[in-house]
């Protein structure tokens, strides 16, 4: 059963809006917990996200949907909260990177990128992991150019990402053993 | 023996040992955690309540007079608390990162499109940004100096109240007429570099905040806390003690957060909050960030170089042009390090250099990882292979006859003396099998008419750390707290290198103590002393030095408990596994923890300061000549391309690369710190170019400036790490964060040229350029 929390008030990093802006009633599901709030119009999925729900590990790179530190998984897509208004995210269900870990264990993807080195200065990983677990979920058998096509709208200045591309092979690997084990 | 010499000579013999407990053992990044689950750690995670925006009114111009700035409509919309110009500043106008040439906030004129002229404070960033278009600033528009050598005419328009010549840098070793009649075969080219950016996925963000007792602090993302705090003091007009930075965790460094603007944006919150009384957070958009960031200089570099018949180099004469930008940042320290470097890693006799940084209207460049070397790098291997080329011998063998071995004088007649050079030259070779590819290669593009391939080499050396780049110390703090973990705090920063981790490591080797007892503390200006800034990839080699330093007088402390307790002498124990034993035998020892709760107990302090100062280098500034830095680090790579001769489009197969890291202390991460770098090269060989036009950036967006995505990373990048022990680096460890961006660029023009034949010598070598340079070359065939 998953926690109710209901957010009224806006933070008052979002913008006090025009007296004209009509404020929008959204519900939307993100992490497994339900939220409804008021949002102006023009709010950004990333914005709502970070600010109004505090959920602070996803990103803001570039505001120009190039670099993916903001990715999240809406409806089962992976998607790029920047280029997405908050409203659009009515009755959608979201995963960010804050709902990866389940009873305070790690994601395989999240091993898998600890334990591979797959991250240097970390602004990036969130977006990474999320695009990562999205690919996953698509193709459980990737190779590596897959992997390398799959992240590809996913910028890391830092690693080159070699340890990246290991990282999720691994991370597939293991997935792999766990449905085995499941079946 | 005195318990300093106790000391000294336990230091030595650990510097000595060449079996290590923890060192060159894989150690995960000790934040690393903390990133995969998403935690908040960024400044911009950071802030809580209520707070206010604050952002900059910019120029439109890359060069224009100020006669007025009008604030009042601004001021009057609802949400705006503040606006403030030069003449708000209570202390000095002075936001320079080391020469005090650049204004916080313009005054009468501004010199490069995008500099600041106000700050607006309010509330909400849209209500903010409204404002902004309500400053109404008056320009008078003045003729634009779009290139340094224009600017180095006498009629030029001055930038600023100079000369726009800032430096003029000379090396002169032997004579360099008496090295060319020598020569049977001359070489002359010139080389073009573009204005690219470190580009840290992160941009500039500080938040500041009053504390009850009056204090300002302020929470950023930077390299350096301690250049941001003297100066933000110093621009506020307030006592050393009435300002805090602490920096936040930093999404990447690359030089730009060490240089101008994580200075601006701490000191824009700063201000907002010393004018308001409010909670500030400033921070920049990419498009911002991509205009005042400090850039990689552009260079242009013309070289005339003289060899033998048989491939020995006899004389080489530059020139270097680096166009700075508006500001000096630190230009003349890169073009110093360009020069230096201009000869490439050969033993050359007679060398003359004259090296100039020139101010020009184009956005500020200084700081980025490589610091000129790379532009360096580019020019000189170009060079060694347009020698060998002509004198009809393999790149590889050019470079054998010349490279600097054990006892040969670089271009400043310094002695090296240490043979990392050969070493990594030996195993690229052998490891990208170089003379079975190129034949192959060689073979194939006889018949393929479309894809081209090629292979392409370069060497490099890199001075370490400062040398002539200022004063080369560190500190380190390290107490070891009651239930005996151990905390290490200082000044350095991590931004994404592992450099901290490194500095784990050492404390944890010296202490014989798992690394994971051992947490970093996040560098604060409040708790610390200045450790001097993050640059120059001296963390683990300078840092690492006071570290050990700590950890020495520490394990000096511990050890007269432990000789007491053990009945024997300090110099009989051995540290390791969390046990103090007599000569390594566990039964007659102590748990590190037992010892620690057993010296506190007795009053003994468990909390140093290590300190490190590298010994000053000496050289001529007439000639260059001396000694300018106290080691090298040496490397090589081997780039695989395939062009695509009817697009143009070049793709990086296949890097080899090695490097000479004197002592591996943090494998994982000098491997990530390899591959980073060699993308970053490549995506500065290939794509990356801020491009301006008449001073304006036309390109400050991901969709215009193009890093490499996972898809343009090559195949496979094989790292090879060298050990060639430095003369003063921890445990022998040389340079090695900012060396991999160096030589791609040089490696990969010399790959394309091998493929195509023919050479490029401007990058980035985009399709258009390289398609008109095939072009160019098929005309000339016929």
């Amino acid at each position: 059963m998953p926690r109710k929390k209901r957010v009224d008030r806006r933070k008052p990093r979002a913008k006090a809006a025009p007296p004209t802006a009509q404020l929008a009633k959204i519900n939307v599901k993100v992490n497994g917990v339900q939220y409804s709030a008021e949002v102006e119009p023009r709010m950004l999925l990333v914005h709502f996200i970070r600010d109004v729900l505090g959920l602070t590990g996803t990103h803001v790179g570039c505001d120009t949907g190039n670099c993916g530190a903001c990715t999240v998984i809406m409806d089962g897509k992976s998607v790029k909260s920047c280029n997405i208004f908050a409203v659009q995210a009515d009755g959608a269900e979201i995963l960010t990177v804050e709902g990866l870990a389940r009873d305070g264990e790690l994601h395989p993807v999240q091993q898998a990128f600890w334990e591979h080195h797959g991250l240097q200065c970390g602004f990036c990983t969130p977006g990474m992991l999320m695009q990562a677990y999205w690919l996953l979920t698509q193709n459980p058998s990737p190779t590596e150019e897959d992997v390398r096509r799959g992240l590809s709208g996913n910028l890391c200045r830092c690693t080159g990402y070699q340890k990246i591309v290991e990282a999720v092979l691994a991370a597939a690997e293991q997935m792999r053993g766990q449905q085995q084990e499941v079946r | 023996m005195s318990s300093e010499e106790e000391i000294l000579k336990r230091f030595a013999a650990i510097e000595q040992a060449r079996e290590f407990y923890i060192i060159g053992k894989k150690v995960s990044r000790v934040d690393a955690l903390d990133a995969v689950l998403g935690r908040p750690m960024y400044t911009g995670d950071l802030v809580t309540g209520d707070f206010l925006f604050v952002k900059a009114v910019r120029s439109p111009y890359a060069h224009a007079l100020i006669k007025g700035i009008d604030i009042s409509r601004a001021l009057k919309q609802r949400g705006i608390e503040a606006v403030i110009t030069h003449r708000d500043i209570p202390g000095e106008n002075d936001a320079g990162s080391l020469i005090p040439d650049r204004p916080l906030l313009a005054v009468d004129k501004v010199r490069h499109y995008g500099e600041a002229v106000a700050l607006v404070v309010g509330s909400g960033i849209e209500t903010v940004e409204e404002a902004i278009r309500l400053v109404d600033v008056e320009y008078e528009p003045l003729p634009v100096v779009k290139d340094p050598f224009e600017a180095m005419k006498p009629d030029a328009p001055r930038i600023q109240n100079r000369d726009n010549i800032v430096t003029h840098f000379k090396i002169r070793k032997g004579n360099i007429e008496e090295g060319f009649s020598k020569a049977d075969i001359i070489v002359e080219n010139t080389y073009k570099t573009q204005f690219m950016d470190g580009l840290p996925l992160e941009t500039e963000v500080a938040y500041a905040f009053p504390e009850k007792d009056g204090r300002i602090t302020c929470i950023s993302s930077m390299q350096n806390p301690f250049d941001v705090y003297n100066k933000v003091v110093k621009i506020l007009g307030v006592g050393p003690e009435d300002v805090r930075v602490i920096q936040a965790a930093t999404g990447g460094g690359f030089g730009p957060k060490s240089d101008e603007t994580p200075i601006d944006i701490a000191a824009y919150a700063c201000l907002a909050v010393k004018k308001t009384g409010k909670p500030a957070f400033a921070v920049f958009t990419r498009e911002e960030a991509t205009t005042v960031q400090s850039k990689r200089h552009a260079f242009t570099i013309r070289h005339k170089t003289g060899a033998t018949r048989d491939g020995k180099l006899v004389a080489w004469k530059s020139e270097l042009v680096a166009d700075t930008g508006a500001y000096i940042s630190k230009g003349h320290l890169v073009i110093a390090r360009a020069t230096f470097h201009c000869t490439g890693p050969y033993e050359v006799p007679h060398v003359w250099a004259d090296g100039y940084c020139v101010l020009t209207n184009n956005t500020i460049a200084g700081s980025t990882r490589g610091f000129g070397a790379p532009q360096a790098h580019f020019a000189a291997e170009l060079q060694m292979d347009a020698l060998a080329k002509k004198l009809g011998i393999d790149p590889v063998e050019i470079r054998a006859r010349n490279i600097l071995r054990p006892g040969s004088l670089t271009a400043t007649s310094q002695r090296i003396d240490d043979a990392g050079l050969e070493i990594c030259f030996g195993k690229v070779v052998e490891t990208a099998r170089w003379h079975q590819k190129r034949r192959e290669y060689e073979e194939l593009n006889r018949t393929s008419s479309r894809i081209k391939k090629g292979i392409g080499i370069a060497l490099l050396y890199h001075g370490n750390t400062l040398g002539p780049e200022g004063e080369d110390f560190a500190t380190v703090h390290v107490r070891i707290e009651e239930d005996g973990s151990v905390v290490v705090q200082t000044g350095l920063t991590e931004y994404g290198t592992g450099a901290l981790t490194s500095l784990v490591i050492i404390v944890a080797e010296i202490l014989g103590i798992p690394a994971s007892w051992v947490r970093m503390e996040r560098p604060d200006t409040s708790a610390v002393t200045s450790s001097g800034p993050t640059v120059a990839s001296r963390t683990t080699v300078i840092g690492g030095r006071a570290a050990a330093d700590a950890a020495t007088q520490l394990r000096g402390r511990l050890a007269e408990v432990a000789a007491g307790l053990l009945g024997c002498s300090p110099d009989e124990l051995v540290f390791k596994d969390g046990v103090v034993s007599v000569g390594g035998d566990r039964r007659r020892g102590i748990g590190f923890r037992e010892l620690v709760s057993e010296a506190s107990r007795r009053g003994v302090e468990l909390r140093v300061r290590g300190y490190y100062i590298a010994p000053p280098t000496r050289w001529d500034p007439e000639t260059g000549q001396g000694a300018p830095y106290n080691q090298y680090t040496f490397g090589a790579l081997v780039s695989e391309v395939e062009v695509d001769t009817e697009t143009g489009l070049v793709v990086v197969k296949r890097m080899t690369a090695a490097y000479d890291a004197g002592r591996v202390i943090n494998p994982l991460g000098l491997l990530a710190v390899i591959e980073g770098g060699s993308i970053q090269g490549l995506g500065h060989a290939l794509t990356e170019e801020i491009i301006h036009e008449n001073g304006v950036v036309v390109n400050p967006s991901l969709h215009g400036y193009i890093i490499p995505t996972a898809s343009e990373a090559p195949e496979w990048i094989e790292p090879i790490a060298v050990e060639s022990p430095g003369r003063i680096g921890a445990f022998g460890a040389k340079a090695m964060g900012e060396i991999p961006v160096v030589l791609p660029m040089a490696s990969i023009a010399n790959a394309v040229a091998h493929a195509i034949g023919v050479f490029i010598r401007e990058t980035p070598l985009k399709p258009e350029r390289v398609l008109k340079a095939i072009r160019e070359a098929e005309r000339k065939e016929r």
